[in-house]
């Protein structure tokens, strides 16, 4: 436990005192869903939609740049392979990360939420909340696998060009910016092959209180499955290369 | 230390046999075998290149050896059990920029059964100004400091330090002999590597030299002057006296001062006593270890 308290403390206290990593990824989803989802959307079920894909886009933020940006600017550094000298497995390293995914998405989540009913007058129940909270904390799965990958295929000096690369057009082509319906036929052709349209399918279905369609059940599945491959070969060749 | 198994005390601290390590066409390192015992600081020399941060990375478990196989107080080289024993200066001091080294080193702590009290550490390498303060304005002295207090925060039975005062100042790396010869003599084991000789000199009890991945020379400083056998004899000669012209061919001039190296002093300093009536001054010193290395490299015996 002590281990795991030091990791959890060396982690947050990196992240919170790096504004570099917070700002953009809990105050972004918030001010963006302020400017642009909120005004776009109007008012009524479409407005509470854009809360929701906002919320996602919160949890897609967290996994790409905790995860992806400062995985890769860790595994390069000395400082990394020093704390492999350390009596300690992984498990503990990767607790602490996980634990600070959670907490910083539900962060960001909560924000929008908040955001959306001071700026978009939008009144969701704590119960339809809470099941958006859940939803977006079973995303957070696929899209950690997603910013994992990213982590151990990019390098530092590259990771934050990339992230961006991918993270915003798969924003854009999963319809969390622009709802579906309105995204051009041939990019929502496109936008449904990608996870994060997935993605945003749960979310929007449980802030229907519907359940989530089972098409995107199983492209989430295949998604994570997927994605977790991707991380576990990019892992393997980041280990070799480095301690092989 | 105290507080060691009967099994850690009798076992070597470190035992390679055969290790080997390709990188490509390269071949790093090639049938290394050694050992350091419990209380020992053993020094690994050679010039850039010639394969001691591998022959570490292989003894830490940060790399695997392609051949051969290395123990840390029995367990194998890289193991948890392995690591609880050991201590690690990173070699590069570059620390998350947003934490203290309080933050790093209580985190180091943390990880062991036994740590040192933070403090100790913080007054024994200086650190007692820096300690609280976020590592992004340290300079690069400053974080050597942090570093060689995180290989002992543990208080480990083995420290490997990796050229451990590169960048520090004399102080500093006066600090860091005089603490480290004193973690040897109280039963600490220690594996060092570094350019600086008299670092060597002043910590190590062995030295085993290594040169393009193989072994080159292996032995106590002792037994290593001992065979090269060589001294250094130094003497004056009053000014208007006679110089027999044999001396150039055993003695170079700098001034009044005469100097050379020979493996047989004695009979030499009795001939200059016989033939030099005038004879003032005369020293005869084993050479240092970095001399002796180098007339051992010119006379070709290693």
């Amino acid at each position: 436990m002590a281990i795991l308290r030091a990791n959890l403390a060396l982690t947050f206290k990196r992240l919170l005192r790096q504004p570099g990593f917070w700002v953009p990824t809990i105050l972004f989803p918030a001010m963006l869903y302020a400017f642009f989802g909120a005004q776009n959307a109007g008012g009524g079920i479409a407005a509470v939609y854009a809360a929701a894909s906002f919320a996602v886009y919160a949890v897609l933020g967290v996994a790409f740049f905790q995860f992806g940006v400062s995985i890769a600017e860790d595994r390069q550094s000395a400082f990394a392979v020093w704390q492999r000298s350390l009596p300690a497995r992984p498990f503990a390293s990767w607790t602490a990360r996980l634990c600070a995914a959670l907490v910083f998405s539900i962060a960001a989540v909560a924000l929008v939420l908040a955001t959306a009913r001071l700026v978009g007058d939008l009144h969701i129940d704590a119960a339809t909340q809470a099941r958006l909270l859940a939803v977006c904390l079973i995303l957070a799965v696929p899209a950690t696998f997603m910013g994992t990958a990213l982590g151990y295929l990019a390098s530092r000096h590259s990771v934050v060009a990339v992230a961006n690369l991918i993270f915003l057009p798969m924003a854009y082509l999963g319809g969390l910016w622009v709802p579906p319906p309105a995204l051009p036929p041939q990019i929502d052709a496109i936008s449904r092959w990608t996870p994060t349209r997935h993605m945003g399918e749960a979310a929007w279905a449980a802030v229907d209180g519907r359940s989530i369609p089972h098409t995107s059940v199983a492209a989430l599945l295949v998604f994570t499955l997927g994605f977790f491959a991707l991380t576990w070969l990019a892992y393997s060749c980041d280990r070799h290369a480095r301690f092989g | 230390m105290d507080a060691m198994t009967g099994r850690t005390a009798t076992v070597p601290a470190i035992s390679a046999r055969g290790l080997g390590k390709r990188f490509g066409r390269i071949e790093a390192l090639a049938d290394l075998s050694l050992e350091l015992r419990r209380g020992e600081a053993l020094g690994l020399i050679g010039t850039n290149g010639a394969g001691k941060t591998t022959a570490l990375t292989l003894l830490q478990g940060l790399r695997r050896a392609d051949t051969g196989r290395a123990e840390i107080f029995g367990h194998p080289a890289g193991s948890v059990a392995a690591r609880r024993h050991v201590g690690i200066t990173p070699q590069n001091a570059d620390f998350p920029e947003q934490m203290s080294a309080r933050d790093v080193l209580a985190y180091a702590a943390a990880h062991f059964e036994r740590p040192q009290p933070v403090g100790e550490l913080v007054a024994a390498f200086g650190l007692e100004r820096l300690v609280d303060r976020r590592m992004d304005g340290f300079s690069g002295g400053e974080l050597r400091r942090v570093a060689l207090a995180l290989a002992f925060v543990g208080n480990p039975d083995l420290v490997f330090a990796d050229e451990p005062t590169a960048g520090l100042d004399t102080g500093g790396q006066d600090m860091f002999k005089a603490y480290a010869r004193a973690y040897v003599e109280s039963g600490g084991s220690l594996l060092l590597t570094s350019h600086h000789w008299d670092e060597i000199e002043h910590i190590c009890d062995r030295i085993v030299m290594i040169d393009r991945g193989r072994l080159l020379l292996e032995g106590t400083l002792d037994d290593i002057r001992r065979n090269a056998g060589r001294n250094r004899i130094s003497f004056r000669i009053a000014e208007s006296a006679p110089v027999p012209s044999w001396l150039d061919e055993h003695f170079q001039r700098e001034g009044q001062r005469w100097s050379g190296v020979s493996a047989d002093s004695d009979g030499l300093a009795r001939r200059l006593i016989a033939d030099l009536p005038a004879l003032q001054d005369v020293h005869i010193e084993p050479l240092d270890l970095k001399e002796t290395i180098a007339q051992m490299q010119m006379e070709r015996t290693i």
